[in-house]
């Protein structure tokens, strides 16, 4: 029976886990519900649903406070999805600290600490749910920044009147924000792409823009929160909760070994086969051979499928940042916005795990340091509310992860007085901010001049460069005194699994992550001609630099009358880089080429297609700023 | 300390790596081309879920390169971190070597390999040159990034 409770009760701690998962991200997202004219139902529905199960669960295991505390917040869900009551702010402060009291009294239990008392907090919610102060008129809906997705397929038409991308881009810019832009391939086998727009765009403009390539369609009221995009993966939640198995890393990788020795074997199984088909009648061979190509197939799959589950949205660093943001403000008496935008591009689990920490320190250190009061700001022409944007961006080759506020920026004088009495050595004259974030780095260094409870927590600026270093990445910082500070995170893909076009040249195959394609193209060879020892093809009006990608790789190929170019880059920066034929358009495994013997910059990594031969993911972008480099060193000894 | 050595031929020639430092012998089908790679490197492979460079041997050693076989292997070596294929024409032999049979390197062993040779060993009518890893790897290492 005892047995039979402890495993009972690890299953209801992560079932719990699961719950206030959803549990936090849809309060985030309610609070950005406040002052609509009309609520998410579906979110309110989630979140009812969300305390309700854990509430039976809790029972369950016996936990009584916890079974209070969600019964309590179910009731306030209740009360708000009659109608009863009507959604504010402080309703809404009201809900997070029941949920965070929640969380405690879960936290607890776990720790096996005596149970919490969350009378406080039930009677506060209580009150924030039958009082009348909670109740408020329904607001004047605020202009609220209504979110689009604009589809731009570029054509020869367009580009004649001057319509490309850039213009595009340009002319969103205008009316909005763009929080997303991803290239895509219509069935028809063009690129074309999708702009999530943040601005109010008038129906004038939307019929307008409509002749020039441009459709406009807005993204649905539950996608409106600037969470939104990154957290999606994990919006399963609700229904599959109970699913859930949680996975120790170390087995994954232990499988993943297995699978690797079983891929070997079935090499040497297809060599034994070979060697027997002569010994073998024809029918014999024939059904050998069937069952190996299938346990081949398999096999592939197999492997992806175990690949897969270690990977998780790029986006997910950030999943608890709205919280601790939230928090940290509330404490230091400063308002914030935090603005999320990551992409869903998947990254290996222990990237994401280990960029957690030193996110969250340089989200803390922009709270405590950077934003500046209220006051002060006001003082400054600033919004009251000040802005932390936080973004992740994973492409073929690295993950990129900025951490930007609008507060004071870095004060260098201070660091540089700073540095001086910490010992450290400081030359005369303006510090750039190279030197800046050298100085912060150093280990011992603080410039909080009272040791506040925001930072100062035993994980400084020398912990997070050291952990980017072991992990193979840089950081740099973009300061802007007055205006804020930007740290700028780039990591080395270890593995992913990305986007990718497979092409052929020659006799070798090799993939080109797809995020830095803009445009597949196709030219006769007679239409390309020789200008100055380059290569060049008229294109959308332009002249096109070419690069033949069999002389990057080392590789013959015979002349063919049409050849197919991946177009890189915009503008006077495009480049085209030829192939014989492009193969396929697949999601590619991405495994780092990490040892100094093959680190190249042609090459950004390499993966296989399931046969065990790897194939190399090529840097087209720094194969395309290569061959313009040489371009202009020919120009200029011209 | 275990004397165990993976024994291979490059060229005609007995080598010996402790068997420590070898994660494991793999057959090779095809190695994958990396352009501006070091001469002596052929290019890429995958070796249980990990992209590992490919050391010719041969080149490395200065003799003709001559193309794969089914004798051909590829010895996945750990050193320092770095995980490393080392391709040699043969492998198929694992001997333990006592210290006391491991001469220093005497002046009749020239020629490029000599750089990464720890000693020699003779095994009844055989010579065996013991290679030093850290520093096969180590000076490719720093050829790579001159």
């Amino acid at each position: 029976m005892t047995d039979f409770l402890d495993t009972f009760i690890n299953d209801y701690f992560a079932e719990a886990e699961e719950h206030l998962s959803v549990i936090r991200r849809d309060l985030l997202a309610l609070e950005k519900n406040v002052g609509q004219p009309s609520l998410d139902a579906a979110l309110i529905e989630e979140l009812f649903r969300s305390f309700h199960s854990l509430k039976g669960v809790a029972g369950m295991v016996d936990h009584r406070e916890t079974e209070a505390m969600a019964h309590e917040l179910e009731q306030a869900l209740r009360a708000i999805r009659v109608g009863d009551s009507i959604l504010t702010l402080t309703g809404v402060d009201a809900l997070m600290k029941g949920a965070s009291v929640l969380e405690d009294t879960i936290a607890a239990r776990r720790g096996e600490q005596p149970p919490r008392d969350p009378a406080g907090a039930i009677a506060e919610l209580h009150a924030a749910f039958t009082g009348n102060d909670n109740v408020a008129p329904p607001a004047a809906a605020p202009a609220s920044a209504a979110n689009w997705l604009c589809t731009f397929t570029p054509s020869p038409e367009l580009v004649g009147r001057g319509i490309n991308v850039d213009k595009v881009r340009a002319r969103l810019r205008g009316a909005g924000e763009i929080v997303r832009a991803t290239p895509v391939v219509t069935p028809d086998g063009a690129i074309a792409f999708h702009f999530e727009l943040q601005g109010g765009i008038t129906a004038e403009q939307v019929q307008a823009w409509a002749s020039d390539g441009l459709v406009l369609a807005p993204i649905k009221a539950r996608e409106d929160q600037t969470a939104g995009p990154a957290l999606e993966p994990e919006r399963s939640g609700i229904l599959s909760s109970g699913h859930f198995a949680r996975v120790d890393l170390a087995r994954l990788d232990e499988l993943m070994r297995m699978i690797g020795n079983l891929v070997i074997l079935r090499s040497r199984l297809t060599d034994s086969v070979k060697r027997s088909e002569v010994h073998l009648p024809p029918a014999e061979y024939r059904a050998i051979h069937e069952n190996a190509d299938a346990i081949e197939r398999e096999l592939r799959e197999l492997r992806d499928g175990v690949m897969r589950v270690r990977l998780v949205p790029v986006g997910d660093i950030f999943r608890r940042m709205p919280f601790v943001v939230r928090d940290l403000a509330r404490e230091a008496g400063k308002s914030v916005h935090v603005v999320l935008s990551g992409q869903d591009t998947k990254i290996d689990k222990f990237l994401v795990e280990r960029m957690m920490d030193p996110v969250l320190h340089l989200v803390r250190n922009s709270i405590s340091h950077g934003v500046e009061s209220t006051a002060d700001r006001r003082a400054a022409g600033k919004p009251e509310m000040a802005t932390v944007r936080l973004s992740a961006v994973a492409s073929g080759e690295t993950v990129v992860i900025d951490i930007a506020d609008d507060g004071r920026g870095i004060d260098a004088g201070r660091v540089a007085t700073r540095a001086r009495q910490a010992g450290l050595p400081v030359t005369d004259g303006p510090l750039d901010d190279a030197t800046i974030l050298e100085l912060v780095s150093a280990p011992g260094f603080s410039t909080s001049d009272t040791t506040d409870r925001v930072s100062g927590r035993g994980f400084g600026m020398n912990v997070v460069r050291q952990t980017l270093h072991e992990l193979g990445g840089t950081i740099r910082l973009h300061n802007d005194p007055g205006q804020g500070a930007r740290f700028t995170i780039e990591l080395p893909l270890t593995l992913a699994i990305t986007a990718a076009m497979i092409a052929r040249v020659g006799t070798e195959m090799f993939a080109v992550p797809q995020a830095a394609v803009r445009e597949v193209a196709e030219f006769e060879s007679e239409d390309i001609r020789s200008l100055q020892g380059a290569e060049i093809v008229e294109h959308r009006g332009a002249a096109l630099p070419l690069v033949r990608l069999s002389s990057v790789l080392g590789v013959d190929t015979p002349p063919a009358p049409r050849l197919h170019a991946f177009v890189v880059g915009t503008g006077s920066a495009a480049v085209g880089l030829l192939v014989d034929r492009i193969v396929a358009h697949r999601e590619i495994v991405v495994r780092a080429t990490a040892d100094p013997l093959i680190r190249v910059d042609a090459v950004s990594g390499a993966t296989d297609l399931g046969d065990g031969k790897a194939i190399l993911i090529l840097n087209a972008t720094a194969i395309a700023r290569a061959a313009r480099e040489r371009a202009e060193t020919a120009r200029t000894i011209a | 300390m275990n004397d165990n050595y993976i024994l291979f031929t490059v060229a005609g020639t007995s080598y010996a790596l402790p068997s420590q430092a070898v994660a494991h012998v793999e057959m090779v089908e095809q190695v994958t081309r990396v352009p501006d790679a070091p001469p002596y490197v052929d290019g890429v492979v995958f070796s249980r879920g990990q992209v590992v460079p490919a050391i010719n041997l041969r080149a490395r050693f200065g003799f003709e390169r001559v193309p794969l076989d089914v004798a051909s292997r590829l010895l996945v070596v750990s050193s320092q971190g770095r995980s490393v294929g080392l391709l040699v024409d043969a492998c198929r032999e694992f001997l333990p070597l006592p210290p006391a049979a491991i001469h220093p390197p005497g002046d009749a062993l020239a020629g490029v390999s000599a750089q990464y040779i720890d000693g020699v060993a003779s095994v009844g009518e055989r010579l065996i040159v013991v290679l030093g890893l850290e520093r096969l790897l180590g000076t490719t290492a720093h050829a790579a990034g001159a």
